[in-house]
């Protein structure tokens, strides 16, 4: 006869164990098992995949299914997760089973479990998509708060928060420069106006604070701008603008101011943004 | 009496790993990795590299044979592989092809 194989105790098996005689496995065997003989697992004997033999006496773990040509038999303390089939099947009290079990000796389809599987899978999955939506939300906020202090304090303030506002503050700091340009034209109000033209830059920024979103990015080329702006609107202008709708006058006085000089009257025409380009190339 | 005990019918693939002697009367392919003695049976085929701290070869072995104490090639014995022992012995009558380090 064949000698009896032992796999001892201290003793781990990564693969397939087959062939002929019988086995005892003391130890732990990550693969299947199949033998011709009677295959004996102590206590502390450990099995990860299935088990085939003749007789099979079960004292220790089993994940995997067991089949016995002749029994397959749990001993107290057993733990089995899988099916078993073999003519005589006997668990004893204190064995755990978990699995389908057949006594007829015929092979049982497996296939039980999978579904668990696919499900413990697929909740990873689901986290990945919440990460994204957060992070774009997040650029978009910075770049508004840095626009409005950076840039002078009227036209940041104005372009973002409400268009009515601006021009009432753009005014009021510019006071003290106009003088200094107006002096060439002439000291009256007028000059102011004329100056008021070049600051063109201020017009633009009135029309984007309607439009809320694009707010960031013009703030940004506006920056550059701020110092004409102070110039340009003196105080006469500012009774003006409070009276009518800040961005319909804004619009109007670049453009037309600057040939007239004297004191515009108080309604201004719309002009296009290249009429403002060429009035101030005529001035320089 | 020995830890595991592989019979002449038995044949395993796959790696072999433990702590405690290993007798190998049967089929091995894979690897084989102990810390005790290994013996490989007169009808033993094994077609592994052999780690343990001393190796007895009356089968056949193909592989690198790397032993912390000794190599004895028995008579009938069959060893093909390189050999890293601080003892190495060939006995009459035993066949072996590969080289030899005992400088361990």
């Amino acid at each position: 006869m064949t000698e009896a194989s032992v796999i001892g105790a201290g003793t781990v098996v990564s693969g397939h164990v087959r062939g002929q005689g019988s086995l005892e496995i003391l130890g732990r065997v990550e693969g299947d098992v199949s033998v011709t003989g009677n295959v004996v697992i102590g206590p502390e004997g450990r099995v990860r995949g299935n088990v085939s033999g003749a007789q099979l006496s079960i004292s220790g773990q089993v994940q995997g299914d067991l089949r016995g040509t002749l029994a397959v038999l749990l001993e107290p303390g057993a733990r089995v997760a899988g099916d078993i089939s073999a003519p005589r099947v006997g668990i004893a009290p204190g064995a755990l089973a978990r699995g389908h079990v057949q006594t007829d000796g015929e092979p049982v389809p497996t296939a039980a479990r999978a579904p668990n599987v696919a499900v413990r899978v697929q909740a990873p999955i689901a986290r990945p998509v919440p990460l994204p939506a957060r992070v774009v939300p997040t650029p978009a906020a910075p770049p508004v708060r840095v626009v409005a202090p950076t840039p002078a304090a009227p036209p940041a303030r104005v372009i973002a928060p409400t268009p009515a506002a601006p021009p009432a503050r753009v005014i009021a700091p510019t006071p003290a420069p106009p003088p200094v340009r107006v002096v060439a034209p002439t000291p009256a109000a007028p000059p102011a106006r004329v100056i008021a033209p070049t600051p063109a830059p201020p017009p633009v920024r009135v029309a984007p604070p309607p439009v809320a979103p694009p707010a960031p990015a013009r703030s940004e080329q506006k920056a550059p701008l701020p110092p004409p702006p102070k110039l340009a609107p003196p105080k006469p202008e500012a009774p003006r603008a409070a009276a009518a709708p800040p961005q319909t006058e804004f619009t109007p006085v670049r453009p037309i101011k600057p040939e007239a000089r004297r004191p515009p009257p108080p309604v201004v025409p719309v002009i296009s943004k290249g009429t403002k380009a060429k009035k101030k190339k005529s001035h320089d | 009496m020995a830890g595991t005990v592989i019979g002449e019918g038995l044949t395993i693939e796959g790696d072999i790993s433990g702590d405690e002697e290993i007798v190998i009367h049967g089929n091995l392919r894979g690897r084989l990795t102990t810390s005790d003695a290994v013996t490989v049976g007169g009808t033993a085929v094994v077609g592994a590299d052999i780690t343990g701290a001393s190796l007895s070869v009356a089968g056949q072995v193909t592989g690198d044979v790397t032993a912390s104490e000794r190599v004895d090639i028995q008579a009938g014995g069959r060893l093909v592989g390189d050999i890293k022992a601080a003892r190495f012995t060939i006995a009459d009558g035993a066949s072996f092809k590969g080289n030899v380090d005992m400088e361990v």
